[in-house]
């Protein structure tokens, strides 16, 4: 299991559209990958779930994957996030 | 946020068709545009075709949530609609979506973020969207969300309740003996707390600038209970029924969350108080404005009442004395015996007060606190007759007596001595503007602080200690004695013009009987401002003539001062109804009044009810004062009522029976003026 502490710079906060990218790119890994935020954990690979969590600019989000492929998913999961995802 | 604020009834479409995904956003757009959360319906739907341009909303599961942040928004709001055929949506899963919520969102805040992930921890569970696709009713669809956010955020589930209601769901009330700091600490306090709570909490502070942010009853009724932070007595029978939390104002300013959580938590036991009248009293936030200038009037003549009450009894104590001691009929009557004398001294003192108090506490109704001072002091002008150029309202006597001092002193020679003192005495009238005066005292000069309260209302937080003790007092002691001393002048025109009025009337001969009726009807007009006096001094002045048409002058006049307190305490005996308690229970004293020639007895009933009171009076009196010329009664003792009845030659049995008709004939006028009150 490896994870990352990562901060959300998306001026509006982890909404649909970002969730929507981040989610479907997860999707394509094997592990399992989970994003922890405020004391709960959500499935990163769900739109809704990551939109429950309700991510709002500036929080710090811990990137948690376990799993065959759990380093490659942790690094594109922490470049998305970085950079925005693609906003 | 909860969804159930943003969704309104009117935003919801269920059972609908639209063939595309074009169609069902067209529905939900008319939706907002109907419920009118949008400044600009094109430039809104644009953003939502821009949005779905990048991707679709749909986010499986039969549900899709189009969303646009916009300008055109007005305030973040939601609509939906239900497709039982279901409707394209490019949906990530394939499937046609059956339920689709819209979110209008406003370009500032995190509302659209927060309600997003509301709706989507919602969406989770598949019953609630089971429940939403088969909703039949509007109703019925606000409900089950209302229902699922209540099972899902159980800690905010009071809240909706009080919204909904418009009020706030603590109140407090904070207050210490000094009302300068603790009090505002302890509201900033409680307001905190309530805001990072999240409760919605409002303060009322009970400071020495008086009661601000006033709780009103409806609030009252409203919320979960109240909490009172102080340590002096606040006004708590409004607070009948509800749950209240006593306590020092240092609880207040320490520990805010432990209060408004014993609040919430329901630990506080129902109060109840033993006073219900007065919360019926203050029940009204709408009150009238007539309603509220009543209420100012009745403070002060309720306050005034004792003043009199007692002050007219010393008088007629004196009196009395004065008579057994064989001095009736002489000039100075009441006060020729020393301790009669010490009787109408102290009685008079009281008396002095009776209009101060009046203007001061309609004032202090107005203003509170603040206004007392300009209420007082106002009051005490219209009693003085202070004006600009003699704002100490230096009478005659003073002018003489302080004629000699220079003299003694040497500054100057008696004749010119005697000369400025003429002079002045000559500039000066000093004539009281009596109780009508000091009722515009207290009106004037509490709306003058209410005035500069609300300049102030805007100062430097760190100017509020100083406000109450500095400056509202300065403001208010210069604001009166402006005012004062511009209407007290005018009393003394209006005295001057009665004067040579009533001295050329004297002159012409068959006149009696009418002057009789004027002077007797001027004494019940303002029961010692400028007409009352003018007809006193007049008559006193023409005693020194020593004609038989002086003493009916002086007949008539003092009959017309007897008249009011007698006719009103007739009226409360007989037309119990008019009255309210308080104001029958005082009345029997003005039996004694009216007998003794104190017509102050009547001021505090014309005060609080001008127009029915006065004119009946001023009718009973001149009616009174027309029989008694026309009996020929004569008079030669300058005061003393029933006392001095036996110096009257004989004439005293037509003399009561003319002070008979005139109290009868005002009672019944009363009556008809006056409309039966409700208890």
């Amino acid at each position: 299991m490896v994870s990352k502490k990562v901060t959300l710079v998306n001026a509006q906060g982890f909404h649909m559209r970002p969730a929507n990218v981040f989610a479907s790119a997860m999707g394509k890994y094997s592990s399992n990958i989970t994003i922890k935020f405020n004391g709960n954990s959500y499935n990163a690979k769900s739109l809704l779930n990551i939109i429950a969590a309700c991510i709002k600019c500036g929080s710090e989000i811990e990137i948690v994957c376990e799993g065959d492929d759990e380093n490659e998913a942790l690094a594109d999961a922490v470049e998305r996030i970085e950079s925005g995802l693609g906003e | 946020m909860r969804i159930t604020d943003l969704l309104k009834k009117q935003g919801i479409s269920l059972g609908v068709a639209p063939k595309t995904k074009r169609e069902a956003i067209d529905m939900l757009v008319a939706l907002h545009e109907k419920c009118g959360n949008l400044s600009d319906t094109a430039a809104y739907k644009e953003g939502i075709l821009a949005r779905e341009d990048m991707g679709t909303t749909a986010i499986g599961m039969e549900v899709a949530i189009p969303h646009a942040k916009s300008e055109a928004v007005k305030a973040p709001a939601l609509t939906a609609i239900t497709v039982p055929g279901g409707v394209d949506y490019d949906s990530p899963d394939g499937a046609p979506c059956k339920l689709i919520f819209m979110i209008a969102a406003t370009t500032d805040g995190d509302v659209h973020l927060e309600v997003l992930a509301r709706l989507m921890q919602m969406l989770m569970h598949e019953d609630f969207t089971a429940k939403l696709k088969a909703a039949k009713t509007a109703d019925e669809f606000l409900k089950v969300i209302d229902d699922q956010e209540t099972a899902q955020f159980p800690e905010e589930a009071a809240a909706p309740a009080a919204e909904k209601k418009d009020g706030f769901r603590v109140l407090a009330v904070t207050a210490c003996p000094t009302g300068i700091a603790h009090t505002y600490m302890a509201a900033e306090a409680l307001a905190k707390a309530g805001d990072a709570m999240g409760i919605t909490i409002k303060v009322e502070t009970n400071g020495s600038g008086g009661a601000k942010n006033v709780l009103t009853a409806e609030e009252i009724a409203n919320c979960d209970g109240i909490i009172i932070a102080a340590d002096k007595n606040v006004e708590t029978a409004r607070f009948d029924g509800k749950p209240v939390l006593s306590t020092k104002v240092a609880d207040g300013i320490h520990k805010p969350e432990e209060l408004i959580n014993k609040i919430i938590n329901g630990e506080v036991g129902v109060f109840h108080s033993d006073k219900k009248a007065d919360a019926s009293a203050s029940a009204g936030g709408d009150e009238s404005f007539g309603r509220k200038l009543y209420k100012h009037l009745m403070n002060g003549v309720s306050h005034m009442l004792p003043f009199v009450v007692a002050g007219g009894i010393f008088i007629a104590i004196a009196f009395l004395i004065d008579t057994f001691a064989g001095n009736a009929g002489s000039s100075s009557f009441g006060s020729v015996n020393e301790v009669a004398a010490w009787f109408k001294t102290i009685g008079g003192l009281a008396f002095n007060l009776m209009v101060p108090i009046l203007a001061g506490f309609i004032a202090m109704s107005i203003a509170d606190r603040p206004g007392l001072l300009v209420g007082l002091v106002g009051g005490f002008m219209a009693t003085s007759g202070s004006t600009f150029f003699n704002p100490g309202a230096i009478g005659f006597n003073d002018i003489i007596s302080g004629m000699f001092g220079d003299i003694l002193d040497g500054k100057v020679d008696f004749a010119t001595a005697f000369a400025q003192a003429t002079e002045k005495a000559d500039q000066i009238a000093v004539v009281p503007s009596g109780f009508l005066g000091g009722l515009l005292a207290g009106f004037l000069g509490g709306f003058f602080m209410l005035l500069i309260e609300k300049m102030c209302a805007n100062f430097p937080r760190a100017l509020e200690g100083i406000k109450p003790v500095l400056i509202y007092p300065l403001l208010g002691l210069g604001g009166i004695a402006v005012i004062m001393n511009a209407i007290n002048p005018i009393m003394g025109i209006i005295n001057n013009g009665m004067n040579s009025a009533l001295v050329a009337m004297s002159e012409t001969e068959g006149l009696m009987i009418p002057l009789c009726a004027l002077l007797a009807g001027m004494m019940a007009i303002d029961m010692g401002g400028p007409f009352n006096k003018a007809a006193y001094v007049f008559a006193t002045g023409m005693l020194s003539f020593q004609t038989d048409a002086a003493y009916q002058i002086m007949a008539a006049v003092m009959i017309g001062g007897m008249v009011p307190p007698i006719a009103i305490a007739l009226s409360t005996t007989i037309f119990r109804n008019r009255w309210t308690l308080e104001e029958r229970r005082n009345a029997p004293v003005n039996y004694i009044m009216g007998l003794s020639f104190i017509t102050e007895g009547a001021i505090p009933y014309a005060a609080g009810h001008p127009l029915q009171v006065i004119p009946s009076c001023i009718v009973g009196s001149a009616a009174a004062g027309a029989l008694s010329a026309l009996f020929g009664c004569k008079l030669m003792a300058p005061h003393g009522g029933v006392f001095v009845f036996a110096t009257m030659q004989g004439t005293w049995m037509f003399y009561i029976l003319a002070l008979l008709v005139g109290s009868v004939l005002g009672m019944l006028m009363l009556a008809l003026l006056k409309k039966p009150i409700k208890e």
